[in-house]
């Protein structure tokens, strides 16, 4: 994939026809030829000859991406060849502060840390997603916490919320958090590394938090699926509970009801794309917060990684808004294991893919001993 | 009333510019002011879809006593009064010969739908190379001048009529213009035509 | 532009074809005439409205030509020469009527139809030659050479009318309908004295049939013969057929119509008028046959120049298949030969290259050597694609269809229809119309589209006509889908005018052809009767119309019709309302081929009054071009593009 004069047309055959998009919103810059719909990136009309390569395509995380300059643009330092990235510190936390883990996904961290950046004027504007009414998720500025309580929760959809990030005028000079998983986070690097023509300077993003991600579902066929099985508009949260089984629920507002269908259910609709992901825990980024793979239930994992992410920690536990431990070594080995067989299967579909070892589609700057490594093991 | 003979039977006069120029309006104008002088004319518009914006093409056949089929056989045109460079040149193209005179309005007007437009002085230079004489017309910078583009074509009439070309003058030409132009326009359309008279004078 | 109804008669005006037409029905002293605009016949029918009042004649625009064609009917049963006028398309629309009209036979007052064909396809997307229709339907059929002789042709299509009690049709074409020439004018009848009166009323005492009701066929198809048989006598020696040449020529040139005059001036060119003799026809069908076989017997070559179809080189060879073995000798060129082509437009350039191969004569258009530097100096001149008007709503209505459909992300697609929005098809209209045929074809296909869905059919179905076509023929397409649970959405752009071809009034402008005020047939209310789905929006809210499209695309049942209101702006410039807006581009904020842009106004959009200017690399507005709609303000991503409002 060589990259000069690059636009739309090349993203959708490279990428968009390849099963390779994610969902991540990167493309959607303003631009008027690109635009979000309905869970779906559309491209509304022919757009070729730009100099140099357009954003959408410089952007996208899964053009080639140069995983060691975007290491060290992001956290400073060489690639960490390691399961969960660079980290300072990993714990379990979560939040104390009332009204917030109960809309939150587990432990209502990202919302109680982001809250507290607006509130300490760290940030002015959290570029994150929300639901719509029928519970689709599309790219949201948030600008107070309310507006972020509003946010709370996930929809297991491909989000575009950095469409959110690019909506906000080009000569802004807010500060802005953003919020994203795996994918996001990788385009967001790319967006640091080769700053936008029409999107506010990225050196005003103070603040990254990745989300934890194994796959995001497919809103196009998910979506007629979940209004089959309820009814969306009353839905308030969608969770998968580790306990007793597997199972993906909808908990309905109005009456409580949880509609549980089993996550095998689930999966025909998961993008294809996520087999592609080689990043399960969003490692470009100042803090990543999850659960999967980690957390006892009501906590969530945090891994902080840059000096930025650690301070805001510390901050919400001085201020007694989060609740913070260590996390157990076996915990974290669990994490680990999750992480690296994510990035060892990622690895053998790209190799599937490319029937080469190393054309590993949009994984690129890395040292061939390392990807080699996880593609033979 | 004797009618004057031509420098040549037919005479052929093309009118070259874009749709929404007026050219019909013209050739309407010169072909009634040369049928009261008595000669038999034939003229041809290009109509409908031409009118939004594709070229067009008036072409006016004038004869002493024939009445001919109004189209300019290929290679034969007299006199072109060029509304638009590029149209100006089209129409050379393939009505042009050694010895055509030629009246253009350089303003260009540029097509539409991401198609680019030639160098201007390019064309320019290949106008004059293919007409015996090229006499440059600035209507349109003179209409918008005056506040209203549209005059650009009464501009480009009295630039003809100025140019001696045809059997006709600004005699001839007023009833016709006092018909179409009732009221306080006939005004500015008689300064339009002759600042157009005026115009080829010094051109 | 000269008064149509001068009361001078010998005097010489410059007329258009179509005008001298309308003398024509002036000086025949026609009493009815009806039409539907489409060019190039357009301009006929507006003639006519104009000098209506003054002339005691009711001039009117129907909703189609088959209407238009029973009006006339109407008013020459009840004893009035009547008159009917349409392009190439309108004999087919008229065809049903007049197929049993010649069953009936006319009334006492002679019925004439002027079709205008059009060789090219200038201002038409078909090239039918409508003369076929005479053949099969049998109405005697003339044509005319120039303005003038229409002029002429049509008073004398009165009298054989009258003669044989037919319909018949004079036929135009666009150089005829289109030239401006010198009409020598005759004298116009006095004041019409005759009442109107439908003869044939049921009598209680002797009830017998009527004559205006067609059936038993056979007995009426034999007459039908006889009546063409004795058009042929009467035309056998009209003075529309004519001989210029040599007694024995060389080659004999067999034309018609507006070649006449190709053919005059290609043997002047070619100085072989020693050589070549022209039979010039005005009457070709039924076909003037003793006049033919005598001029056939002077020579051994035929050359047959006509426009588009063979049609009196089929006619002329089957009468010297008829009078064989004297024709045995006889060489034919034409269109068979391939000398000259059954389509396109001729040209006095192609009779001479055909004649200089079949008499092999020289011939020098201009200097070569200029011909070549011509050739090479064009090469820069560009292609100057048609567009729709600076601050035409179809612009809009296109744009909002296009993001709609994307959006919608179900391949769904626009049948089109025939208007100005025909440009659909193209650049002007993003490409977005996928099916494009007759008029109210859009809506009658999509019908027919959305009653797949048992076949897996899961596409989204938009169909488009204008407020004019909708009258026309969408309608009963309309009813058609609501009727059969067809699921499409039909667009009806409403700019208030028949636009294309002048700006005719129809029966939703409350405006008659002659000026008058007139009720007006509310579309909406129409179509709600009919039981559609019905929304009117204005498609400079492009995102409303959008909003609109994609939520009536969704409906998975029923015909929907979404109503585009938004004046023409040519109508707009006519009735000299203002545009709200002057509009001007920031040059600093104009990203111009940057990412994020690309250009999106001048190449994509291409409303003719933005332009790309060269020096300085960024979108301009052509102030001899913008009307100041303000809708290009909506579509720069940039926020470039500033409308101010005018006080």
């Amino acid at each position: 994939m060589s990259s000069d004069g690059k636009g739309i047309k090349d993203l959708v055959e490279e990428v968009m026809n390849e099963g390779l998009c994610t969902g991540c919103g990167a493309c959607i810059t303003g631009c008027p030829y690109v635009v979000s719909h309905e869970g779906r990136i559309v491209v509304l009309d022919k757009c070729t000859g730009v100099e140099g390569n357009g954003d959408c395509y410089r952007h996208c995380p899964r053009t080639l991406t140069d995983f060691e300059a975007l290491s060290r643009k992001i956290l400073g330092m060489s690639f960490a060849e390691t399961e969960i990235g660079h980290y300072e510190n990993v714990w379990m936390v979560r939040s104390t502060v009332p009204g917030v883990a109960e809309r939150s996904q587990d432990g209502g961290c990202v919302t109680t840390l982001l809250s507290l950046a607006l509130e300490e004027g760290l940030v002015d504007v959290v570029s994150c997603s929300k639901m719509d009414e029928d519970r689709s998720p599309h790219g949201y500025l948030a600008r107070t916490r309310e507006e972020l309580l509003s946010c709370a929760g996930s929809s297991y959809e491909a989000s575009y919320s950095l469409e959110a990030y690019r909506s906000l005028e080009k000569d802004s000079q807010e500060k802005i958090a953003v919020v994203g998983l795996g994918c996001q986070t990788e385009a967001l690097s790319k967006i640091k590394n080769q700053p936008p023509k029409n999107n506010p300077d990225p050196q005003n993003i103070k603040l990254t938090i990745g989300l934890f991600c194994g796959w995001a579902l497919l809103p196009k066929t998910f979506h007629p699926f979940l209004k089959d099985i309820c009814d969306v508009s009353n839905v308030c949260k969608f969770d998968i509970p580790h306990t007793p089984h597997y199972s993906f629920d909808a908990l309905m507002d109005r009456n409580g009801k949880i509609h549980s269908v089993p996550l095998d259910e689930i999966k025909p609709y998961i993008n294809p794309a996520c087999g592609y992901c080689w990043d399960m825990t969003a490692e470009l980024s100042d803090i990543s917060i999850g659960s999967a793979g980690s957390s006892y239930p009501g906590w969530n994992t945090i891994v902080a990684r840059t000096p930025a992410g650690v301070e805001l920690l510390k901050l919400a536990e001085q201020k007694k808004l989060l609740a913070i431990h260590d996390l157990p070594e076996e915990r974290l080995n669990h994490l680990k294991t999750a992480a690296l067989n994510r990035k060892k299967k990622a690895l053998k579909n790209i190799v599937e893919k490319t029937g080469s070892k190393t054309d590993l589609l949009y994984i690129d700057g890395l040292k061939p001993e390392y990807t080699e490594k996880l593609i033979e093991s | 009333m004797a009618i004057q003979a031509l420098t040549k039977e037919p005479f052929n006069m093309v009118i070259a510019g874009v749709g929404g120029q007026g050219n019909v309006l013209l050739s309407a104008f010169v072909g009634n002011a040369l049928l009261n002088k008595g000669y038999m004319i034939s003229v041809a518009d290009t109509f409908g879809v031409s009118q939004r914006g594709g070229s067009v093409a008036s072409h006016i056949k004038i004869s002493k006593d024939t009445l001919y089929s109004s189209v300019t056989l290929n290679g034969q045109a007299d006199v072109l009064l060029g509304m638009e460079p590029v149209e100006t040149l089209r129409v050379l193209g393939e009505f042009g010969n050694p010895e055509v005179i030629t009246i253009v309005n350089p303003r260009p007007v540029y097509p539409t739908g991401g198609v680019s437009y030639p160098d201007l002085e390019k064309v320019k230079e290949a106008i004059e190379q293919l007409s015996a004489k090229t006499s440059y017309v600035n209507a349109t910078e003179v209409a918008l001048s005056m506040g209203n583009p549209i005059l650009a074509n009464i501009i480009l009439l009295g630039a003809l009529v100025g140019a001696n070309l045809l059997p006709i003058n600004k005699d001839d030409m007023m009833p016709i213009l006092e018909e179409r132009f009732p009221g306080k326009i006939l005004e500015t359309n008689i300064q339009a035509f002759e600042k157009g008279m005026a115009m080829i004078a010094e051109a | 532009m000269s008064d149509i109804a001068m009361d001078k008669p010998g005097a010489s005006v410059l007329l258009m074809g179509n005008e001298a037409v309308a003398r024509g029905v002036l000086e025949a002293g026609v009493s009815v005439a009806a039409g539907y605009p489409g060019s190039p016949s357009s301009e006929v029918l507006p003639a006519i409205a104009s000098v209506a009042k003054k002339m005691n004649i009711h001039a009117e625009w129907s909703t189609n030509e088959k209407v238009a064609t029973e009006v006339a009917g109407g008013a020459s049963f009840a004893g009035l020469r009547s008159f009917a006028v349409m392009k190439q398309n309108g004999a087919n629309v008229a065809a049903d009527f007049i197929v049993n009209l010649n069953m009936t036979g006319i009334g006492e007052g002679g019925m004439v139809i002027f079709i205008s064909d059009d060789p090219g396809g200038m201002t038409s997307n078909n090239e039918e030659d409508s003369r076929t229709a005479a053949k099969w339907l049998d109405n005697p059929l003339m044509e005319a050479s120039s303005a003038h002789e229409a002029k002429e042709m049509i008073k004398w299509a009165y009298e054989v009318s009258e003669a044989v009690n037919l319909m018949v049709y004079v036929r135009g074409v666009t150089r005829i309908s289109y030239t401006k020439s010198n009409v020598t004018l005759g004298e116009l009848p006095k004041a019409k004295e005759k009442k109107a009166y439908f003869p044939e009323v049921w009598d209680m005492y002797s009830p017998k049939k009527s004559k205006f009701t067609s059936g038993p066929f056979p007995i009426f198809h034999k007459p039908l013969h006889e009546k063409l048989d004795k058009a042929r006598e009467i035309f056998e020696t009209s003075e529309f057929n004519k001989y210029w040449g040599p007694e024995k020529p060389e080659l004999l040139l067999i034309t018609c119509g507006a070649c006449t005059s190709y053919c005059v001036e290609a043997v002047q060119q070619l100085a072989a008028d020693k050589k070549v003799g022209i039979l010039k026809l005005g009457t070709t069908w039924p076909l003037p046959e003793k006049l033919v076989a005598k001029h056939l017997k002077t020579t051994k070559q035929v050359f047959f120049v006509e426009e588009m179809d063979p049609f009196v080189e089929r006619s002329v060879m089957e009468l010297a298949a008829a009078n064989l073995p004297e024709t045995c000798e006889l060489t034919f060129f034409g269109a068979r030969s391939g000398h000259l082509t059954p389509f396109n437009e001729m040209s006095t350039n192609l009779v001479i290259d055909a004649l200089t191969d079949i008499l092999n004569l020289e011939y020098q258009e201009r200097d070569p050597e200029y011909s070549k530097t011509a050739q090479e100096l064009v090469q820069v001149v560009p292609a100057r694609p048609i567009n729709m008007c600076p601050g035409c709503p179809h612009r809009a209505t296109f744009w909002a269809v296009k993001t709609a459909l994307k959006l919608d992300g179900r391949n769904g697609f626009l049948c089109g229809d025939i208007g100005c929005y025909s440009m659909g098809f193209a650049g002007p209209g993003f490409f977005q119309s996928r099916t494009m045929h007759a008029m109210g074809s859009g809506a009658g296909v999509a019908s027919g589209l959305g009653n797949l869905v048992q076949f897996g059919f899961d596409q989204p179905v938009l169909a488009m006509c204008g407020d004019s076509t909708f009258f026309h023929a969408v309608m009963p397409a309309l009813v058609n889908g609501v009727y059969n649970k067809s699921n499409f959405t039909l667009l009806v752009v409403d700019n208030s005018a028949t636009a294309m071809t002048g700006f005719q009034p129809h029966p939703g402008t409350g405006k008659l052809a002659n000026g008058d005020t007139a009720p007006t047939v509310d579309i909406e209310a129409v179509c709600k009767a009919a039981g559609a789905t019905v929304e009117v929006c204005d498609p400079f809210d492009l995102r409303n119309a959008t909003q609109i499209l994609l939520r009536m695309m969704k409906t998975e049942i029923g015909t929907n019709v979404v109503i585009m209101k938004h004046m023409c702006q040519l109508v707009m410039t006519r009735e000299k309302i203002p545009n709200q807006y002057k509009m001007r581009v920031d040059p600093d904020k104009c990203l111009s081929d940057e990412c994020g842009c690309n250009n999106l106004c001048t190449r994509l959009f291409g409303c003719p009054g933005l332009m790309l200017d060269k020096e300085t690399n960024k979108a301009r507005i052509d102030e001899a071009l913008c009307v100041g709609c303000g809708l290009c303000t909506d579509v720069c991503p940039a926020g470039a593009i500033i409308r101010e409002e005018v006080k």
